[in-house]
């Protein structure tokens, strides 16, 4: 009996071990642009150029840079950009077409140094083939994660197979050499649940332990209960936080003005978005359809670039995430500016997030064990100065947290 | 002396009535009504639901109940497409404007957030209750909400053109344009204009409440139709024929000056006498009071004129007539009749005593009473005999305060045109052909001058909320223009008046044209005494509701009157005395609650039918009172027939009553709260003050094995820290406070207090976080009665009759935030608790209803939320309407049924100071702490500040020797602490 059982199992055992090993080997070498070069030109292009010009196909303000370099020589185009105007006075067709197709505006002037020159050039001929090459990365460390964990799991789970598996045989090796009979894995698992079941011991403490577990498990689920953990609504529109915030790098605080301000963090309004989305016309993960409904809430035409006159403006209604009880205040300047904490501490690793979630559960508990441990940022800030000092004698060299000025009092947050 | 004096609270507690006691045991009154429903059988066994039935029930709303709680809400959050500059959600924006509503001016701050006006502060003026209210006006559903024709909806288009094109016919009749007082220059240049455009433009203006005596007395003489300025900060001797000049007597101006001139502290204070009537607010501040009929009033200033020239007087002056003739220059006499004579023999007082250029301005005079009567009344009989073609009223409601509103009503009739400007569709708007509705003053731009040289402006602090338009803009209109705004810019503009400073300050001054004045003439007859028995009557207006203009707004409504208690009730107040004669009673029922007897009173054929009598203490004999701006019956749902209009009965003086049967409710807070009758209010006299600044605050010391201690040394506990970072404290003066309630209705506005109604009012369920407790008091002492040799049985005695006119003291009671405080003790489940700052913290999602905190609470400032005051259309006021709900602060919880709710001390607004000065890195200015009671109270009685700074003036006033704590024997150490009251007697 037992073994058909490993001639059938362990085969397909192995294979699907090899399976979970092959994906983490199995993703593209990633494609390297390595020269120093392009990478300077990059910079370059982007601190002075992204203003106005895509790498791609698309007119912004000035052109799409993509294949410029085909399409006009070394010179040419650094005439352009030395002084486009002086360019179009010379009389170069080109420059004149241009300028004509531009409505007569010329593009402002920038003097490069030469070794910048060469490298905006260098990026201009090599622009970046695949913008994700940073994602594949994250992705990959996210699954080693995962694996490494579901390895070692499947490595002790086949390891005590192999241990039932070997002391079996060696029992029924045993039992054949006192002309017993011998058992199948299932019936010594069978039996030896009778004998454990057997001693009233044992029964009283399976009983016990599943109580706890229950009581544990009902505890646990209760108290869960109006905590939202990793509550991911889907939003009107698909707005990423990473792209935003990580990858481009935009400030919180560009967005979310009134965090430092307010008690309230500020879903930035719909003119905000427009600062940049009046020339950003498509995303990088969802292209125009995402970007569009800004447009179509503010009435902005993105072909001619104008608002559209008399439209009715339709207000975008997100989707709450954070909801705190109306019967606690929490004030967000006070933590961002007076506490000094980082939107991450509470909001989680948000540059991240191409859906925001929930990342800390907002209970009170929460917010109580963060006071008692936080020290309250005191250096530097008048309004402490002798309060400090008074604090500093009263808790000699205790560190002095939050709850030591207060605040885990009623009051601060419930009125 | 506070053994020796004795304080009651009502006529009740003097008696000795059973239901004293009741109250001073138990904090509620009421049992829960569990028999009345058990009690029934019939009722019982009437009932179809069996006990299965009831556990079905149970079951399944149990089940029901829980699965709602697991379906996650969703809430939706919706950002500003283009948001204003100005505006950062969560945080609160000031605009300094003006309130005026033809009656009460002030400079205002008006908080709003997220571009609501939700609360009223003062700009550099006193104001006034009825100013602080007048947010809530704002969001008065009753407004109206389009323009009228014949009462029904129509628009501005059509309105215009009709109204223009009627205009422009008239060619004989006169357009009369019938105003409250305008202290507006640009509204008077609009109406100007307004006249040259059309024919025969009459302007005219009226006041609610007349002052034609003191405008034509000045015309004559001065030679100019005003009203003077009264500096009462620079006079030692007040003395007032009547004139309740802290309430409501003619400019809401005088508080402020009144409690600076008697500040202790500088070793002098003005001695003030009242010659009054009724108990009015002014009377119960004065150090002297003497009550007078109505009709003896005139005789009594001729006398005192009399006194002062040398002459035979009444010897009731004879302590005014010395106490004028030594502070010459230093004084103020004025009255409140409405009889040109009386005014003018008045002014031959006031010249006489030289006060004229030193403490009463004719070249600086108020603006605010402008009314003239006489033209009025032209108006009326014209309007009888068809002369007025059209009528235009703006901020006024003839229809009801109109003494002759009947005759006016008829007279309306051969008026082929009536436009009505009101913003509701009040008694005179209704019976118009078109209601063109004003904005609030909060949706406005204006102007205005309340004395000449000083200016203020109005600018509006939201969209308005209706289809309505203000005065000016249809003015404007009509007169074929619009914009008011570059039309108030550049009138200001062109007087070189920086736009933007001034309209960011509020207020400024400007060099007037000056005025033409004669110098004084005296043309006053000497008025002989005709004292009669007849009963008569001297209409008054309350605090809360002055004129009635803001009767629909039920925070006034719900204003106990700073001397009766009562709210939602006007009544015909009586002396003890008097009432006794009529057979008139006042009595306390089971739950201790007011009632009262009825009669019909009646005037030249005006009568008004089973009238409420309310015996008051300090009331003449043979006279009654009458409060004005009761019964609306067009007001809105919260004003409408509440009490009796006692408008006809103005000028009328004698009167007689009839008793008749019944009885009637009223809601008077007076017996309620009572503190058993323990030592509660400190008071000496100045001159005690002066030999001894402790004086009238001696503690009691107890004996204990260290000796004699005062109990604050004496304590079993172990105090909290409140040494490191703030002690916030407040303190509040007996002496500057006079009692106006302004601090409850601004506390109300801060804490979205709601409003209960009269039948909770009546059952001692008041949500107000604070009360102004009044205490009479009787002049016998032991001092007096062992100096005068009375019986110690006649001393008793005489403490125990209820005084004719007793000494009053007003005292604002919120929670003492004890430090030891009883009520944290005895909260099972830690709903209260105490803050390392002097707070006592209420926490309403943890309280669970046990009211145990109220019980063991010495002041009985605990509030309980017997119902959802909020969306129940039981208690239908502003929290039951979608408009009223926008006056809520988003910062301070809307507490929900079942939980204790008190005084915060304000500690939104604490936080929100810590919180702005931890963010800019600044320590905090003593100035900038304050709660809304203290930034409020006009005479600045309250004062908030944090204790353990040694630089600011609540520590100062902590350390003063008259700082005391109340019922400072329990040592419960409250961080809310009295300052003596301190009288200026003889």
């Amino acid at each position: 009996m037992m073994i058909p059982f490993i001639n059938n199992r362990l085969p397909l055992i192995i294979v699907f071990v090899f399976i979970f090993f092959s994906t983490a080997f199995s993703q593209d070498a990633p494609v390297v642009v390595d020269s120093a070069a392009v990478l300077k030109g990059e910079q370059i292009f982007k601190a002075n150029c992204t203003s106005c010009h895509v790498m791609g196909d698309k007119k912004l303000i000035g052109p799409g840079l993509l294949g410029v370099t085909d399409r006009r020589t070394k010179e040419w185009l650094k005439k352009w950009i030395n002084s486009s105007s002086d360019f179009i006075a010379s009389g170069d067709a080109d420059a004149i077409a241009i300028y004509e197709e531009y409505n007569k505006v010329a593009m402002p002037s920038y003097y490069f140094e030469d070794a910048d020159y060469e490298a905006v050039y260098a990026y201009l001929k090599n622009p970046p083939v695949k913008v994700e090459v940073l994602d594949t990365g994250d992705l990959l460390a996210a699954e080693d994660e995962g694996i490494k964990t579901s390895t070692q799991l499947m490595f002790i789970g086949l390891f005590l197979l192999l241990l039932v598996y070997l002391l079996t045989s060696l029992k029924n090796k045993l039992k054949a050499s006192l002309k017993q009979e011998t058992e199948t894995i299932s019936e010594t698992l069978f039996n030896q649940f009778n004998l454990f079941i057997s001693n009233n011991r044992n029964v009283v403490f399976v009983v016990v332990a599943s109580f706890i577990v229950v009581v544990k498990f009902s505890f646990d689920t209760l108290s869960g209960v109006g905590v939202y953990t990793k509550y991911q609504p889907e939003q009107p529109i698909a707005f990423s936080h990473k792209v935003h915030a990580g990858e481009n790098g935009v400030d919180c605080n560009y967005c979310h003005t009134s965090a430092r301000k307010s008690k309230h963090s500020g879903i930035p309004s719909a003119n905000v978005c427009m600062n940049c989305h009046t020339y950003i016309n498509e995303g990088t993960i969802t292209g125009t359809t995402e970007i569009s409904k800004i447009y179509e809430a503010v009435g902005f035409d993105p072909d001619s670039k104008t608002y559209i006159e008399g439209y009715e403006q339709q207000p975008i209604k997100w989707v709450r995430i954070h909801n705190l009880p109306d019967l606690s205040y929490f004030n967000h300047s006070q933590h961002v500016v007076a506490g000094k904490v980082e939107c991450q501490t509470c909001h989680g690793p948000i540059e991240e997030m191409d859906v925001v979630y929930q990342h800390a559960e907002l209970t009170m508990g929460w917010c109580i064990d963060c006071h008692r441990t936080t020290e309250v940022a005191m250096e530097g800030n008048e309004y402490y100065t002798e309060l400090h000092a008074q604090l500093k004698e009263k808790y000699k060299g205790q560190k002095i947290t939050v709850d030591k000025i207060g605040g885990i009092e009623c009051g601060k947050c419930h009125y | 002396m506070k053994t020796t004096k004795k304080y009651w609270k009502g006529l009740a507690q003097l008696h000795d009535d059973p239901i004293v006691e009741k109250l001073a045991q138990n904090e509620f009154v009421e049992e829960l009504p569990v028999d009345e429903f058990l009690g029934d059988k019939e009722n019982l066994s009437s009932t179809s639901s069996s006990r299965r039935d009831f556990l079905k029930f149970l079951g399944f709303s149990t089940a029901a109940a829980t699965l709602a709680a697991c379906e996650t809400p969703i809430v939706k959050s919706i950002p500003y497409l283009v948001k204003p500059d100005e505006i950062i959600p969560g945080v609160a924006n000031y605009y300094a404007s003006t309130i005026y509503d033809g009656r009460d001016y002030a400079s205002v701050l008006v908080k709003t957030r997220e571009g609501r006006p939700i609360k009223i502060e003062n700009n550099g003026t006193c104001s006034n209750s009825r100013v602080q209210a007048s947010v809530l006006s704002l969001y008065d559903s009753a407004r109206l909400k389009h323009p009228l024709k014949s009462n029904e909806e129509s628009n501005w288009r059509t309105v215009d053109y009709e109204i223009k094109e009627k205009l422009s016919k008239i060619k004989d009749g006169k357009i009369a344009l019938l105003t409250s007082t305008i202290l507006s220059p640009t509204i008077k240049q609009l109406i100007e204009d307004f006249g040259d455009k059309y024919s025969n433009v009459e302007h005219i203006m009226m006041d609610s409440t007349p002052y034609d005596g003191i405008l034509d007395a000045n015309l004559e003489s001065f030679g100019s139709r005003l009203a003077p300025s009264y500096c009462f900060d620079k006079s030692d001797v007040i003395v007032s024929f009547g004139a309740d000049f802290l309430a409501n007597w003619m400019a809401n101006e005088y508080a402020t000056d009144y409690v600076n001139g008697r500040n202790p502290k500088n070793g002098k204070m003005s001695k003030h006498y009242q010659l009054e009537t009724n108990l009015s607010l002014s009377g119960a501040n004065a150090d002297k009071r003497i009550q007078i009929k109505p009709s003896e009033q005139g005789y009594l200033i001729s006398s005192l004129l009399d006194g002062l020239r040398g002459e035979k007087f009444d010897s009731r002056l004879s302590s005014i007539v010395r106490a004028l003739s030594s502070s010459k220059g230093k004084s103020i006499v004025i009255s409140n009749s409405n009889d040109k004579n009386i005014q003018l023999i008045v002014n031959a007082i006031n010249n006489e005593l030289n006060n004229y250029t030193n403490t009463i301005l004719v070249d600086k005079p108020t603006n605010l009473k402008q009314g003239n009567t006489s033209q009025v009344d032209n108006l009326l009989s014209d309007m009888k005999e068809g002369k007025v073609s059209a009528l235009i009223t703006y901020n006024v409601n003839p229809s009801y305060s109109y003494n002759k509103a009947k005759e006016f009503n008829v007279a309306l009739k051969n008026v082929a045109l009536k436009i009505s400007t009101s913003s509701y569709n009040d008694e005179t708007a209704s019976l118009m052909d078109y209601v063109c509705p004003d904005s609030h003053n909060l949706e406005s731009w204006g102007d205005a001058s309340p004395k000449h040289g000083t200016y203020s402006f109005m600018q509006p602090t939201i969209s308005p909320l209706f289809d309505t338009r203000q005065f000016q803009e249809t003015l404007l209109s009509w007169t074929d223009r619009s914009d008011y705004l570059s039309f108030l810019k550049n009138f200001w503009i062109a007087k070189g008046i920086d736009w933007n400073t001034t309209l960011h300050d509020g207020y400024f001054n400007l060099e007037d044209k000056k005025l033409r004045l004669k110098s004084f003439i005296d043309r006053s007859k000497s008025i002989k005494n005709s004292s009669s028995t007849e009963l008569e009557l001297e209409l008054y207006e309350t605090i809360a509701l002055g004129d009635g203009y803001q009767a629909n707004n039920p925070w006034l409504q719900e204003l106990p009157d700073p001397l009766t208690r009562a709210c939602w009730d006007n009544y015909l107040t009586i002396s003890a005395h008097t009432a006794k004669e009529f057979g008139l009673e006042n009595w306390n029922v089971s739950n201790g609650a007011l009632n009262g007897s009825l009669v019909d009173i009646e005037a030249d054929g005006i009568s008004l039918k089973n009238v409420p009598v309310l015996i008051s203490p300090g009331q003449a004999k043979s006279t009654v009172g009458m409060a004005i701006g009761y019964g609306r019956t067009k007001a809105g749902k919260a004003g409408d027939g509440i009490g009796f209009n006692a408008y006809p009965f103005t000028g009328k003086k004698s009167i007689s009553i009839k008793k008749v049967e019944g009885e009637y409710e009223f809601a008077s807070i007076q017996l309620h709260h009572t503190m058993m009758g323990r030592d509660i209010v400190k008071e000496t006299t100045l001159s005690d003050y002066i030999k001894d600044p402790s004086s009238g605050n001696h503690r009691e010391t107890y004996a204990t094995y260290k000796g004699k201690l005062t109990a604050d040394k004496v304590t079993l506990y172990e105090a909290h820290d409140l040494e490191i970072g703030h002690f916030w404290n407040l303190s509040i003066d007996l002496t500057s406070c006079i009692g106006c309630g302004e601090c409850v209705i601004s506390c109300q506005a801060e804490n979205n207090i709601p409003v209960v109604g009269k039948e909770e009012m009546r059952k001692s369920r008041d949500m107000h976080w604070m009360r102004i407790d009044r205490y009479f008091s009787s002049d016998m002492t032991e001092e007096l009665s062992a100096k005068e040799k009375i019986s110690m049985i006649d001393m008793f005695s005489e403490m125990e009759e209820p005084s004719e006119n007793p000494e009053v003291v007003f005292q604002p009671i919120m929670c003492m935030h004890c430090n030891h405080a009883p009520c944290e003790t005895v909260c099972p489940v830690a709903a209260t608790t105490h803050s390392n700052e002097g707070l006592n913290q209420m926490t309403y999602n943890r309280c669970v209803g046990t009211r145990y905190c109220a019980n063991n609470c010495p002041y009985k400032v605990r509030r309980f939320n017997w119902f959802q005051y909020s969306d129940n259309d039981k208690f239908d006021f502003n929290m039951n309407d979608d408009y009223g709900k926008m006056v809520l602060n988003p910062d301070v919880v809307v507490r929900s049924r079942g939980v204790i709710e008190k005084c915060s001390m304000c500690i939104q607004k604490i936080q929100e100071l810590k919180l702005n000065a931890k963010k800019s890195g600044q320590p905090i200015k003593d100035k900038d702490a304050q709660t809304v009671c203290a930034s409020s109270c006009s005479t600045n009685a309250i004062v908030f500040g944090d204790s353990n700074n040694k630089d600011s003036e609540v520590w100062r006033l902590r350390n003063d020797e008259r700082a005391y704590d109340l019922l400072d024997h329990l040592n419960v150490r409250p961080s809310v602490f009295y300052q003596t009251k301190i009288r200026n007697k003889a």
